[in-house]
């Protein structure tokens, strides 16, 4: 086997086995590899209603047929399971398809050690790590390492078992203690972070995966590979865009942000947030604190950052870190200019082994229930929340993570937090009951129409629409009008760049940029070069290294319907819980309160627009006008079976209605 | 003069992609794998530290002078390679080497090394990290002069007034 390695490690847990299975030739073209492995496994092996603490949810790790070759950017693993963190506006008991992508370099060891996914079901009776080498499976003891933290837990195993090339995806006390957005990192500090994928390796006990392995991945075409790779590295290597992201690391989005003026502060209330690229910029950023810069697997650009505060309180602390998302939503979010203690948070949110966007989410909400009147220091045990307190926000964070006092509550997520305490839910920035990253919904529409329809909860890189941004739009103006073709792209440039805040295009954009985004997932590949970046294409820059480095002659669009149909499969697992249309919306916040400040002051979405849009975007899907996948749909994409599933889930709707 | 070109290796800037090690193993045995590389990133992961061990091909080499077989042998490059024919796999060129640059071949059980990718114009390694900038193909009189400068760069503020400091990178400088 060609760019695979054909195989899937089954591990129950609970009757302690660990097993391997072979995959098809034609379930690989069928699925690609990554999160198709995954999507497919949880929507077959879980049932509507299941609880994703029960035992039998299968977390699953996989990574694509390029991950941990020579490909660029090919270090993604996808960690899927039912999410415990998401919900429906049918109840918050209602979970759906979770999934997370992250870097670093398990992907890789993965492959080494022979598997392109591993699928752990049941629970330990104990805490437990799992240790592969190879063909040599072990499930260990781990009850030392429980309740240590992310460092310490991975060079503790690291140390044990002799090698320091081992790769451990691990998570921390958050992970244990079932905090609903804990996550799940590998290599120190490259985080899975969405959709509380560590709460669920929590539940079945395990602490952590160990991985290491000596097969080599062999490529069916190595020089038509190599000169592939050579040429898109190349592309990369020249991409100003790519050049930035290296020396600047994520935070270079600040910038262009706050142009537009969509970075969230304060709990995704504003839109705007004066002085953000001063203060965070990356170049400020890197002067300050820029230790020394890390990369994920064969990626030429290597974005991450590591941090050394040299001076003032905090001087001496180091850590993985910090990305943009995660200085935006511990920092601007909770109205912050305090860089280095913000930097600090972001290295013990990675250390405790939680979301930095959830966690963000769950410091800003609670600090506008306490501006709004909703909460008081008697809510949550003399504890007081302000905007801009990193002091306090630390000393929660660490509460969140161990489940004590008011963290107990705060670690539900937003959502079941303002439930349990009955105040606060028209202020929860959330879709599907996940919290939005650091992007305001009401100015870049085809964020916002992504955020809604996003098959795990608001979240901005399952659409990823990055070519509705002006930079974007014009590095990549022929591929703007490819997609949207003649008519819709005349009026895109027409209205450009106030096309930004109009949904007019926006269905057309985000189901094209579903699937270019989802074809990264599926390959084991880094979404960042053909999503936004100038130069660099789009899913077809991947397709011919696929194809080399196989030998399938998997042509550009059945990799497309590919993506398509694993998109659908996710889709399905919501619709079959009776979730469709109804969820697919934003908060009544984002519809009748505009931005407060900056250059789009007073933009709200309209209710009308927003409407159409969701149709259109169904239609274009061919799925129904409540959004369920049509039967016919299912058909051609090879899906027929999910059928029945769907029919219950519109009784369900129905019922709702 | 000595014209010839070595590879260079500079740490502070190395970020653990291990690029280098795919682009190796892909050019000398068409696979992807960090164990068919003939250099190697040691990490120390914890720190965020990455130090790239690669054949130096020393002008006096111990490996040549240990090898009980002879196969230790310097090709019209530079390189020091081993002649997979002569070689036994007694790894004591391993031994001898200050960096335990040699690599054990998994696939025979020899040994090897960097043997400068032949023809090429520029090694596949020191291609793969253009970006990075950890890894140089360089003539040696340039290897000297290179770290010479890079350490008089650092110096350099203390004997300049402040105002005249340039905001830009200059040479053996980066943000990484």
């Amino acid at each position: 086997m060609d760019g695979w390695m054909g195989k899937r490690l089954r591990v129950d847990l609970g009757e302690r086995k660990v097993w391997v299975e072979e995959l098809s030739p034609a379930y690989l073209k069928k699925w690609i590899g990554g999160r198709g492995f995954n999507s497919e496994v949880v929507y077959h092996e879980t049932e509507a209603g299941m609880d994703p603490f029960d035992p039998r949810n299968p977390l699953c790790f996989a990574t694509g047929p390029l991950g941990g070759t020579f490909a660029p950017l090919a270090g993604r693993t996808t960690i899927s399971a039912r999410s415990p963190m998401t919900c429906s506006s049918r109840g918050t008991e209602v979970h759906g398809h979770g999934d997370t992508n992250m870097g670093g370099h398990f992907a890789a060891a993965m492959k080494y050690a022979g598997f392109d996914q591993i699928v752990i079901k049941g629970k330990a009776s104990s805490p437990v790590y799992l240790w592969i080498d190879d063909d040599h499976f072990e499930i260990k003891d781990a009850r030392h390492l429980w309740g240590t933290k992310v460092k310490e837990g991975t060079k503790k195993i690291v140390e044990e078992l002799g090698d320091p090339d081992i790769k451990v995806s691990i998570i921390g006390p958050a992970g244990e203690n079932l905090v609903r957005f804990a996550c799940i990192l590998n290599s120190f500090g490259s985080a899975g972070g969405r959709t509380g994928m560590g709460a669920v390796m929590g539940s079945k006990n395990l602490k952590a995966i160990a991985i290491r392995g000596a097969n080599p991945i062999t490529i069916a075409e190595p020089k038509t590979f190599a000169e592939r790779a050579w040429a898109l590295r190349d592309i990369i290597h020249h991409a100003p865009s790519a050049i930035r992201r290296r020396d600047e690391g994520s935070m270079d989005l600040f910038d262009a942000g706050n142009a537009i003026g969509i970075n969230a502060h304060k709990n995704v209330s504003t839109g705007f947030m004066p002085r953000i690229e001063e203060v965070y910029g990356g170049y400020q950023w890197a002067k300050e604190f820029l230790f020394r810069r890390k990369a994920c697997w064969s990626c030429p650009v290597g974005c991450g950052r590591y941090t050394y505060i040299k001076e003032g309180k905090y001087a001496g602390f180091h850590c993985s870190g910090p990305e943009m998302e995660s200085v935006c939503n511990l920092g601007p979010r909770i109205d912050s200019y305090d860089v280095a203690s913000v930097n600090v948070m972001c290295g013990m949110v990675n250390e405790l082994g939680m979301d930095s966007i959830s966690a963000g989410a769950a410091l800003s909400w609670t600090m506008e229930c306490f501006e709004k009147g909703y909460l008081s220091e008697k809510d949550t045990g003399g504890i007081p929340f302000k905007w801009g307190d990193c002091e306090t926000s630390m000393q929660v964070l660490e509460m969140i993570a161990q489940r004590k006092g008011f963290g107990d509550i705060l670690a539900e997520g937003n959502i079941r937090a303002a439930e349990k305490l009955g105040v606060g839910m028209d202020i929860v920035p959330h879709c599907r009951g996940l919290e939005h990253i650091s992007v305001d919904p009401r100015i870049a529409m085809g964020f916002s129409l992504g955020y809604a329809m996003s098959t795990r909860g608001s979240d901005h890189l399952k659409n990823y629409s990055c070519m509705e941004f002006q930079g974007s739009a014009i590095s990549r103006q022929e591929l703007v009008n490819e997609v949207l073709g003649p008519e819709l792209s005349k009026e895109f440039w027409n209205d450009f760049p106030s096309e930004l805040y109009t949904l007019t295009t926006k269905p057309k954009l985000c189901t094209w940029s579903e699937r270019n985004k989802c074809v990264a997932d599926l390959v084991g590949c880094c979404c960042q070069a053909i999503g936004s970046w100038g130069g660099a294409g789009d899913y077809r820059s991947y397709t011919p290294l696929l194809r080399a480095a196989t030998g399938y002659d998997l042509s550009d669009e059945e990799v497309f319907i590919a993506a398509e149909r694993v998109i659908a499969i996710e889709r399905a697992h919501w619709n079959r819980e009776g979730s469709a249309r109804q969820d697919d919306t934003h908060i009544d916040r984002y519809f009748e309160e505009g931005v407060v400040d900056g250059p789009y002051k007073g933009l709200k979405i309209d209710r009308k627009e927003w409407d159409w849009a969701k149709s259109e975007y169904y239609k274009l899907h061919e799925w129904d006008e409540n959004g369920f996948i049509s039967d016919q749909k299912l058909m051609e994409l090879g899906l027929e079976a999910l059928i029945p599933d769907m029919e219950k889930g519109r009784q369900l709707f129905k019922q709702q209605d | 003069m000595n014209k010839k070109k070595v590879i260079v290796i500079d740490p502070d800037k190395c970020v653990g992609c291990h690029s280098c090690e795919m682009a190796c193993s892909l050019k000398n045995f068409q696979k992807c794998s960090p164990l068919l590389s003939r250099i190697r990133i040691q990490e120390f992961r914890d720190v965020n530290t990455f130090i790239p061990i690669v054949c130096q091909a020393c002008e006096d080499a111990t490996c040549i002078k240990v090898c009980p077989m002879g196969a230790r042998i310097r090709l019209e490059s530079g390189a020091v390679v081993t002649n997979e024919s002569a070689c036994i796999g007694c790894r004591a060129c391993i031994y001898a080497c200050p960096f335990a640059a040699p690599v054990i071949n998994l696939e025979t059980g020899k040994t090897m090394t960097c043997d400068l990718c032949g023809n090429e114009a520029e090694p596949w390694c020191v291609k793969s990290c253009t970006m990075q900038g950890a890894l140089k193909f360089v003539s040696k009189e340039q290897v000297s002069k290179d770290l010479s400068r890079k350490f008089a760069w650092k110096l350099k503020e203390q004997f300049q007034p402040q105002q005249l400091t340039e905001e830009k990178d200059g040479p053996g400088f980066s943000w990484g």
